[in-house]
């Protein structure tokens, strides 16, 4: 069994690692940086060009390739596995490989369904998250060259905003029902207040920018799981939900009390998000 | 401008429900989310640089969606019936298909509601050996010249690449339009071609459960939020969250 796994993601290329390493052959890693100690043979990338990171990864016949999920792995995995016309499988939770054969469980209907598949080796598919640690190995190193692709990177500019979601106590999320750009700062004034940070659904980080593209909450953003989330002004599409699903508590605070998000939240405050943060400063200050 | 756009006809996702320990997916259909975005795209590439659009799409043939994306702008849509649709068989059903029409770009959404692979566009440039952009926020065409900036959450980056060739699209890169009464009417004079595609598919479905986390759905309404927040910060407290 030969596994090949790549994400752009240091966290990913590792969960991706741990998951091959179950499998119990060589894991060949493809990575931009030197510091990956759990495959067994390691190509160093000069760059991260598509075109090349597909060429090399198909060049190497694997029986197993494993992505992590970020946008570029799944790019890349829907080529290798085009290129390679194999199965592909997208978004995996859990897996069971029995000799060529393979049973795998994956989110469906916007993270509403999990689904559960059968395919048979060589397989394509990325990872969605996995508790398993992968062991340290020292892997043989070959720093590859890779030809310049039909696509051509001329710029890039961080979202970054420094802050970290996933690990965070306290989200308090905002959505389009907020208002304002401006408005945001009762959210931040409140999250300061609790210990916590501030994302967003994907009209208010990606499309407004409101908040950093980098803190969107849900499907296709970051998927959080903290003790307190409180969603402001945000509808509570299956999209969004997905990303909020392992919070243990959720407040949802919205002007609508028959919003969608009152099927998974734990409270819902019918009202203006404005004024709920006010008086929440208000009474956190008193206490 | 040789345009293609690929759709697919989904059940709407806000309909798609948990009853008992099922997912209810036999909810209206719809045009998926962001392959309306997708359409809009390329239609305004047409409005911009002539040509025609032919929309493709894989899966159910239901007629008013398909008459939606013609009311757009769509020019024609091919729909094609396939047995058990993986991504390997829809993909190879969109290139069979498209090759003839020798597309200059051929459109697609990074994700749509149902399955929600994001593969099928990769997989498409690869059958037809294409080079292909993903997550695009934003594209601009000059003579052969493609320019694109792509939404990849932690970053953004700007590539360059050239025609003919494959991209998907966000939600972000722009707003699909509502057709008038006038375009719907005359959606239904518009081509509609039916084929079949058969292919063994290569991954198959076992079960679809729903993921359920049950919620305690406590609706807190008073006329004064400053009660309101009361009972919401009592609640909070006795489970320990603040
Ligand atoms: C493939 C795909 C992937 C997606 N990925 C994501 C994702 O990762 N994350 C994500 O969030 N979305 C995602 N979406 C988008 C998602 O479907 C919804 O469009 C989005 O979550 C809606 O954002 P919203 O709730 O902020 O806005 P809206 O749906 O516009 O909701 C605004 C809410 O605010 C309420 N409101 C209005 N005024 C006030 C007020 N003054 N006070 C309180 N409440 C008020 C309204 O009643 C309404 O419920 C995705 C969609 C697709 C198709």
């Amino acid at each position: 069994m030969k596994a090949v796994v790549f994400s752009e993601s240091p966290v990913f290329l590792k969960m991706a690692a741990a998951v091959a390493q179950s499998f119990g052959g060589d894991v060949i890693g493809i990575s931009d940086s030197e510091n990956v100690k759990f495959v067994n043979k390691l190509y160093i990338i000069d760059k991260m060009d598509e075109d090349g990171i597909v060429d090399l990864i198909s060049s190497l016949s694997p029986d197993v390739i494993l992505t992590g999920n970020v946008r570029r792995d799944r790019a890349i995995a829907g080529r290798v596995a085009g290129k390679l016309k194999l199965p592909i499988v997208t978004d995996v939770v859990s897996l069971k490989v029995e000799d060529k054969k393979v049973t795998l469980n994956r989110v469906a209907y916007s993270g509403m369904g999990l689904v559960t598949l059968e395919s048979e080796l060589p397989i394509v598919m990325t990872i969605a998250n996995t508790q398993l640690q992968p062991k340290e190995l020292q892997p043989t190193v070959e720093k590859v060259q890779l030809k310049e692709g039909r696509v051509k990177i001329v710029g890039r500019k961080s979202t970054s905003s420094g802050v970290n979601l996933a690990t965070a106590d306290i989200v308090i999320g905002v959505g389009r029902g907020i208002g304002s750009k401006e408005n945001v700062k009762y959210a931040e004034e409140l999250a300061k207040a609790l210990g916590g940070a501030v994302g967003g659904s994907r009209p208010v980080a990606a499309e407004l920018n409101w908040v950093p593209e980098d803190r969107q909450i849900g499907l296709s953003g970051l998927r959080i799981r903290p003790k307190l989330y409180i969603a402001l002004g945000i509808s509570g599409q299956p999209q969004h939900i997905a990303g909020i699903r392992d919070s243990k508590i959720i407040v949802a605070v919205n002007t609508d009390k028959n919003a969608p998000i009152l099927e998974n939240a734990d409270y819902l405050v019918v009202g203006n998000a404005i004024d709920f943060c006010k008086v929440m400063l208000s009474k956190l200050g008193k206490k | 401008m040789n345009i293609v756009v690929g759709f697919k006809i989904v059940p709407d996702d806000q309909m798609v429900k948990v009853v008992g320990d099922k997912l209810n997916t036999d909810a209206p259909l719809k045009v998926s989310t962001y392959d309306k975005n997708a359409i809009e795209e390329a239609i305004r590439l047409k409005e911009k640089f002539g040509g025609k659009v032919t929309g493709i799409t894989v899966g159910s043939n239901d007629r008013k969606s398909i008459r939606e994306a013609l009311a757009m702008g769509v020019d024609e849509v091919i729909a094609i019936l396939v047995k058990d649709p993986d991504v390997y068989v829809t993909a190879m059903a969109i290139a069979e298909n498209v090759k003839m029409l020798n597309p200059d770009i051929i459109l697609f959404s990074e994700m749509t509601t149902d399955s929600g692979t994001s593969a099928l566009p990769a997989y498409v440039s690869e059958l037809l050996g294409l080079p292909y952009i993903s997550n695009v926020k934003s594209l601009k065409i000059e003579g052969n010249k493609v320019t694109a900036d792509r939404g990849m959450v932690s970053y953004i980056e700007t590539v360059e690449s050239s025609l003919p060739l494959v991209v998907s699209v966000g939600g972000e890169i722009n707003t699909p339009r509502i057709p008038s009464v006038k375009q719907i009417m005359e959606s239904s004079k518009k081509p509609v071609k039916e084929v079949k595609f058969d292919a063994q598919s290569k991954v198959r479905i076992r079960e679809i459960k729903p993921m359920i986390v049950n919620r305690k759905r406590i609706v807190i309404e008073e006329s004064d939020i400053n009660k309101a927040v009361d009972k919401l910060i009592e609640y909070l407290k006795s489970d320990g969250v603040i």
